[in-house]
């Protein structure tokens, strides 16, 4: 673990739980696309507090098995259980609202600013009546924060279309972060981004895994930064669906 | 062209087959030109109602005549041509606020990319209903209803107006990726807020621009349904003409003249300055 003072981790179950906790765990989990298998029989409890690379060439269902865990694509077969960091057990749909997720295509609002972007990740914490003129003041600051954080503080309250494709693209990040979920999936968070900024937006996602026991699964292709920013590798094999291999990384930092 | 070469050569080498020129007979009619040759048609068909009504009348002397009566226009209406004319621009922004209103749930019930089918079909045919019966009748039957006032011409204008703009949304909210709003749904936000914030943002420049141009449209339909007996300057007009005043009728004519003008000018360049950012917009 990086982190050493017990005040940084902000959720209490976080405390609680122990350390390698399986986060989520993967029975026998198959995607059938077109007659053709995408992955089966994938079997893995995933610790708490890490985080997954997810690789393959493209095509292979990378963007599929994140949908899954997102609970937005039904698996062919198999389950999943999530347990959430309060300790009840889920299944993929009842754990929805805990799931945060970048979007491969980001899916901003294009006319919204940057700010409105990032506070819509909290829209699920609200009924509806409460945001329809504005958000909590400390819900803006805390986003604003976060913003500033990613080099964003200039383009607040500019139009997310008006901006370009990586600062779109952190501004999708940072409504993920935003949304403080227990498990982060992210669909190529760093593709649009020079190399500084794939490492500042990598180590904010690694920090969040291990100093808030969130668990990340990042698709990415670049090796080196997976050799320094993973704990573990998963990849897809485009020939055989049920030659995933899992990898570990740095799973000793975990302990 | 040559064929590729998994094929076999169909000609020998160095000669080019040359494909045929002249279409056959049938492929000339493509939609286009079988609805030129009906238009056509009808034409011909139609030369009757040049016939007027067959006397001899000297239509030059008659134009001469008529305009004539309206000139010098009588300047002396002018200031009760500007409080009809104040009444109409009422008549007119009421009708376009209620219908706004009115017609943001019925476009969502209208739009295909938000509404299960059968109730964009019964929207969409109410709607097609409703603009079938010009403004003037409805202004009669809110007349009939209400009695002669300027609330007549509001409740008909607005019934009018919701055929429009109940349609013109629609095609707005249609025109938005759904995308976004499901990604929003998928963050954990409810129906009303993916709606608020990731579709509504994205239609809300067209939503405003159609809405101008109904405050515009009806500002000059609330110049006629006056003539029913619906308030505003209509009414003048009407009592004008059934007094033969031409005069005064030219008047009022030349003020409405001016306010359409200026509001076709100002109205066109608002409203491209709104959906220019809106159209010029990448998904992202």
């Amino acid at each position: 673990m990086q982190s050493n003072s017990p005040g940084q981790v902000s959720l209490p179950g976080a405390v609680a739980a122990p350390k390698l906790s399986p986060h989520l765990s993967i029975k026998g989990l198959g995607l059938k696309r077109n007659d053709r298998w995408l992955f089966r029989n994938l079997n893995w409890e995933v610790p708490r507090g890490s985080v997954v690379a997810v690789v393959g060439p493209s095509g292979v269902g990378k963007s599929s098995l994140l949908n899954c865990l997102a609970g937005l694509t039904t698996p062919t077969e198999g389950e999943l259980t999530f347990s959430c960091n309060a300790g009840c057990l889920h299944e993929a749909s009842g754990y929805q609202k805990r799931v945060g997720i970048v979007f491969q295509n980001l899916l901003l609002s294009p006319n919204s600013s940057v700010l409105r972007n990032v506070l819509c990740g909290r829209l699920g914490r609200y009924p509806w009546w409460q945001t329809l003129f504005h958000f909590p003041r400390a819900d803006k600051q805390e986003a604003a924060l976060l913003l500033a954080d990613l080099g964003l503080a200039a383009h607040l309250h500019r139009r997310a279309a008006d901006t370009s494709g990586g600062e779109q693209q952190r501004a999708a990040v940072a409504r993920a972060l935003f949304q403080e979920p227990e498990l982060l999936l992210a669909d190529e968070p760093v593709s649009n981004l020079d190399a500084y900024l794939c490492e500042h937006v990598l180590g904010i996602l690694r920090h969040e895994a291990h100093d808030k026991q969130r668990t990340v699964f990042c698709v990415l292709h670049d090796p080196a930064l997976l050799e320094r920013f993973a704990d573990y590798a998963l990849s897809l094999d485009p020939m055989n669906p049920e030659k995933w291999r899992i990898r570990v990384i740095h799973a000793a930092s975990l302990n | 062209m040559r064929p590729p070469s998994t094929e076999p050569p169909r000609q020998p080498p160095g000669r080019i087959d040359v494909p045929p020129i002249a279409l056959k007979w049938h492929e000339h009619f493509g939609v286009l030109n079988i609805s030129l040759l009906l238009f056509l048609f009808a034409i011909v068909s139609s030369a009757g109602v040049l016939r007027g009504s067959g006397r001899d009348l000297d239509y030059l002397a008659n134009i001469r005549g008529f305009l004539g009566t309206f000139f010098p226009p009588d300047l002396s209406v002018t200031g009760r041509t500007l409080i009809g004319l104040w009444e109409t621009i009422q008549i007119a922004v009421m009708a376009t606020a209620f219908a706004i209103v009115a017609s943001v749930p019925i476009a969502i019930a209208g739009a295909q990319t938000l509404s299960p089918r059968w109730l964009v079909f019964i929207t969409r045919l109410l709607m097609n209903g409703i603009r079938t019966v010009p403004s003037l009748i409805w202004a009669l039957l809110a007349v009939a209803i209400v009695g002669p006032n300027p609330l007549a011409g509001v409740i008909g204008l607005t019934f009018y107006s919701v055929g429009y703009l109940g349609k013109f949304f629609s095609d707005a909210f249609e025109s938005v990726d759904v995308e976004v709003a499901r990604a929003l749904r998928a963050l954990g936000a409810r129906t009303i807020q993916a709606f608020q914030y990731g579709l509504w943002p994205h239609a809300k420049p067209l939503v405003w621009s159609y809405s101008l141009w109904m405050l515009e449209y009806n500002i000059r339909s609330a110049a006629i349904v006056g003539i029913v007996g619906a308030g505003g300057v209509g009414l003048q007009l009407h009592t004008y003409q059934e007094y033969y005043q031409w005069d005064k009728f030219a008047t009022v004519l030349l003020y409405m003249f001016l306010l359409v003008s200026a509001l076709d000018l100002l109205g066109e360049r608002v409203r491209k300055k709104i959906v220019r950012k809106a159209v010029a917009t990448n998904p992202c």
